[in-house]
């Protein structure tokens, strides 16, 4: 056992460096490769050839990255068959036009040598307790980048990964509030409305002020402040909104409490788009032109340290007593639970990351406005957390993937009509995606009301014995 | 002071009649929750898919049939609704069937949007009730003079319904207590049945005179007239009948005082920021019964 994980770590570490050193020393030997590629035909070469592999030269000293690997694809395929691009010159290409994406892979092949090799030293074993999870999150991270890199960030693929992470952090701050501490809240779309707001109007740049609030004299905010300070803001936004509505909301009980949350997140609709507020919030009018993100990653890396903050916070004493609330609240105060404390700091925090959730929103989208935040939007971030299973983070997280993959992806071809032969398929047109994909809601809601993951959390101990357990079964059956 | 009123009587004949079509919406969630103890979300949808109905049955037919008829596949809906989204959860959790509303809702609307194709439709113009009339200077249709009779003549049925019938009475027991009257022997399922039949008919009619003031109807056009009638149904103290009925009026016209002060774009925040009002202050409403909480 121990010699095999041995002859694994040392495996994977050599692959590891292999990969990062080759795939680092390729990035700069382009014109080199460029000129053993075609160095035996020099004298078959026709003007067009030679001007495309000048562009390609010409955009490796600009330095753009999309632009050479473009040029590239075009030099190699136009004259592939006067150009040498077998044996290694192949590999040094393929290392080229992949390099990031096997340095990555070659760092996490190394974290993984290092993780194995830790949990091999670690005698107490409480590393190797969290290394599996650790290595899931790594692994994913990595494959998003290198999807990324591979192909390319405007496909369908890509979008859906953006959008379902940004979906999973505001699912799972409302699943801190519905399924963790029992308050059911349908305040979201007004959080996360404050948070777009907030990160818009602090990052629009200054120069093009004036032609995003053309009705109001250019606005009255007249700086810019860094991306990441104003989604820090956004976040902060929403949760010093969140405390003052909490005050004399979070008296209330149950349905109250919900109703109670929708009319604020209704009335900070109206608010943002009031007229008079127009020097700040642009009226109804829409804010674009604010800084977005130019990589998968920064949506991934933003939600992913905000929902491993939020569970962090689930796991410590604070989560426990909002559990408590959540399982009795009479019971809970007997307890000494400071219930309207309790209730306001989830509140507050939920609303916080909502917030958070709103300003990535508001990158992804490219441009906001106030009266796409409907009470539509929270009924629909509320239905990801019952599909997930309510009080479980993971079930959140793997249901906003599920959620935005079929609604914007899976279940595309039902808007189309489509014909089979010359039989043309009935009920398909604009529309009928929705349908079904409410139809399916409301299966999930009335025959499987726990959800994908009820309460529990995705344990990879729980799968691999699961997975076990089959496998014995089908021996001794 | 005929200035005066010249110029705000359109304004609070609108409210009066917004108030009465408030009215007719806030019944049913009022009944639906004395009952359930469940905010029916989809009760606001209802009240759309019976604007559209109305349109495409009068695309067919006489108005004679289609008025009745829109009614009927309304309360139809209604009933559909409660059987298969509320029925089977009735021992869940009340957050199960509160989502399980709010997933009718969803599905409803998407629904609308794929068979109108998300456009707008126009809606049939009834006679009479459309016609114009000018009372004291200001011209409005009739159906606003129509609207509170209507309303009234309708609450005064229910109310003799409730309380003087032996369905009435049923209702009224299983409001007041569902486990014991279930030993009782009152058929619960058919009480429940009934009530969401009554508040769908109501919604309907509710329906008709709303949209009469419209020339189109949407998919989401309802939301904001259901989410208001819910908020007079609170306001008025939910499960009161007559607590919703003069809730739905004091909303329709405040709405309308503030649209004559010039601040239309508060006109919703304001009723929400009402209901918040009364739910710190009251939070069982005008009427309701203030609920204690056994240990």
């Amino acid at each position: 056992m121990k010699k095999t994980r041995i002859t694994l770590i040392v495996l994977f570490t050599l692959c590891a460096l292999a990969l990062i050193i080759f795939s680092l020393s390729v990035k700069d030997s382009l014109p080199g490769l460029l000129d053993r590629m075609d160095a035996e035909q020099t004298a078959t070469q026709d003007d067009k050839m030679l001007k495309a592999r000048d562009r390609v030269l010409e955009s490796i000293r600009e330095g753009d990255r999309s632009k050479i690997l473009r040029n590239l694809e075009r030099y190699t395929s136009g004259w592939a068959d006067r150009l040498d691009l077998n044996g290694e010159i192949g590999l040094e290409l393929f290392f080229f036009r992949n390099g990031p994406s096997l340095t990555a892979l070659g760092l996490f092949l190394l974290a993984a040598a290092v993780a194995m090799a830790l949990s091999v030293l670690d005698r107490k074993g409480r590393f190797r307790k969290a290394a599996p999870p650790l290595m899931l999150i790594a692994a994913v991270y990595t494959g998003v980048y290198i999807l990324e890199n591979v192909v390319g960030s405007d496909s369908m693929l890509m979008t859906v990964l953006e959008k379902g992470a940004i979906f999973a952090l505001i699912a799972v701050s409302m699943n801190l509030l519905n399924g963790f501490t029992g308050l059911f809240s349908l305040g979201q779309a007004g959080f996360m409305l404050i948070g777009a707001y907030t990160y818009a109007i602090f990052t629009i740049e200054t120069g093009t002020r004036p032609q995003v609030y053309q009705y109001y004299a250019g606005g009255l905010v007249q700086f810019t402040l860094p991306a990441l300070v104003s989604i820090g803001l956004a976040g902060l936004a929403a949760a010093f909104f969140a405390f003052l509505i909490g005050l004399p909301v979070l008296r209330l009980k149950s349905d109250y409490l919900a109703i109670a949350t929708l009319g604020f997140a209704e009335i900070i609709r109206a608010v943002f788009q009031y007229d008079g507020l127009g020097p700040i919030t642009n009226g109804s009018n829409l804010l674009r032109k604010f800084a977005t993100y130019d990589t998968v990653l920064f949506p991934f890396v933003i939600a992913g340290v905000c929902i491993a903050l939020i569970a962090l916070i689930i796991n410590s004493t604070y989560g426990r007593s909002f559990k408590a609330i959540r399982d009795d609240e009479i019971a809970a105060e007997a307890m000494g639970i400071n219930l309207f404390r309790h209730k306001q700091m989830a509140f507050v925090i939920s609303s916080f990351f909502a917030g958070i959730g709103g300003a990535l929103l508001a990158m992804y989208q490219t441009t906001v406005q106030a009266a796409a935040f409907t009470s539509a939007m929270t009924y629909e971030i509320l239905l990801i957390v019952v599909i997930g299973g309510m009080g479980s983070v993971t079930g959140s997280v793997i249901a906003s993937f599920l959620f935005v993959a079929a609604s914007e992806w899976w279940l595309r071809f039902l808007d189309n009509e489509q014909m089979i032969g010359s039989f043309q398929v009935p009920l398909l047109r604009s529309g009928f995606r929705m349908v079904v994909f409410s139809v399916v809601i409301m299966a999930v809601v009335l025959f499987y009301r726990k959800g994908i993951m009820g309460d529990r959390e995705l344990s990879i101990k729980r799968l691999t014995s699961r997975l076990s357990l089959r496998k014995g079964g089908l021996k001794n059956g | 002071m005929s200035d005066f009123i010249r110029a705000n009587l359109p304004y609070l004949l609108a409210g009066i009649s917004v108030g009465g079509q408030y009215a007719l919406i806030a019944i049913g969630y009022t009944m639906v929750y004395g009952i359930l103890r469940l905010i029916n979300f989809a009760h606001g949808d209802i009240f759309t898919v019976a604007a559209f109905v109305m349109v495409y049955m009068n695309a067919t037919m006489p108005l004679y049939i289609s008025l009745p008829l829109t009614a009927a596949v309304t309360v139809a809906l209604g009933f559909a609704v409660e059987r298969v989204a509320y029925k089977p959860l009735r021992t869940a959790p009340r957050m199960s069937i509160m989502i399980s509303a709010i997933g009718v809702s969803y599905l409803l609307q998407n629904l609308m949007w794929y068979i109108t194709g998300g456009l707008a439709k126009q809606y049939p113009t009834i006679p009479w009730i459309s016609s114009s009339v000018t009372i004291y200077t200001a011209t409005t249709k009739m159906v606003t003079l129509v609207t509170p009779v209507l309303t009234l003549l309708l609450v005064i049925l229910l109310v003799q319904l409730i309380n003087h019938t032996k369905i009435g009475m049923a209702m009224r027991a299983v409001s007041k207590d569902f486990e014991t009257s279930k030993l009782m022997g009152i058929r619960i399922n058919q009480v429940i049945s009934v009530t969401f039949i009554i508040g769908s008919f109501l919604a309907a009619v509710g329906s008709m005179l709303y949209f009469s003031n419209y020339t189109a109807v949407t998919p989401v056009s309802g939301a904001m007239p259901g989410l208001k009638a819910f908020v007079a149904a609170v306001f008025g103290g939910i499960g009161s009948i007559p607590g919703a009925v003069i809730g739905a009026f004091i909303i329709g016209i405040c709405e309308n005082i503030i649209k004559a002060l010039g601040l239309t774009t508060f006109s919703d925040a304001f009723t929400f920021a009402l209901l918040i009002i009364i739910l710190i202050f009251k939070p069982s409403g005008l009427f309701g019964e203030a609920i204690y909480e056994k240990v």
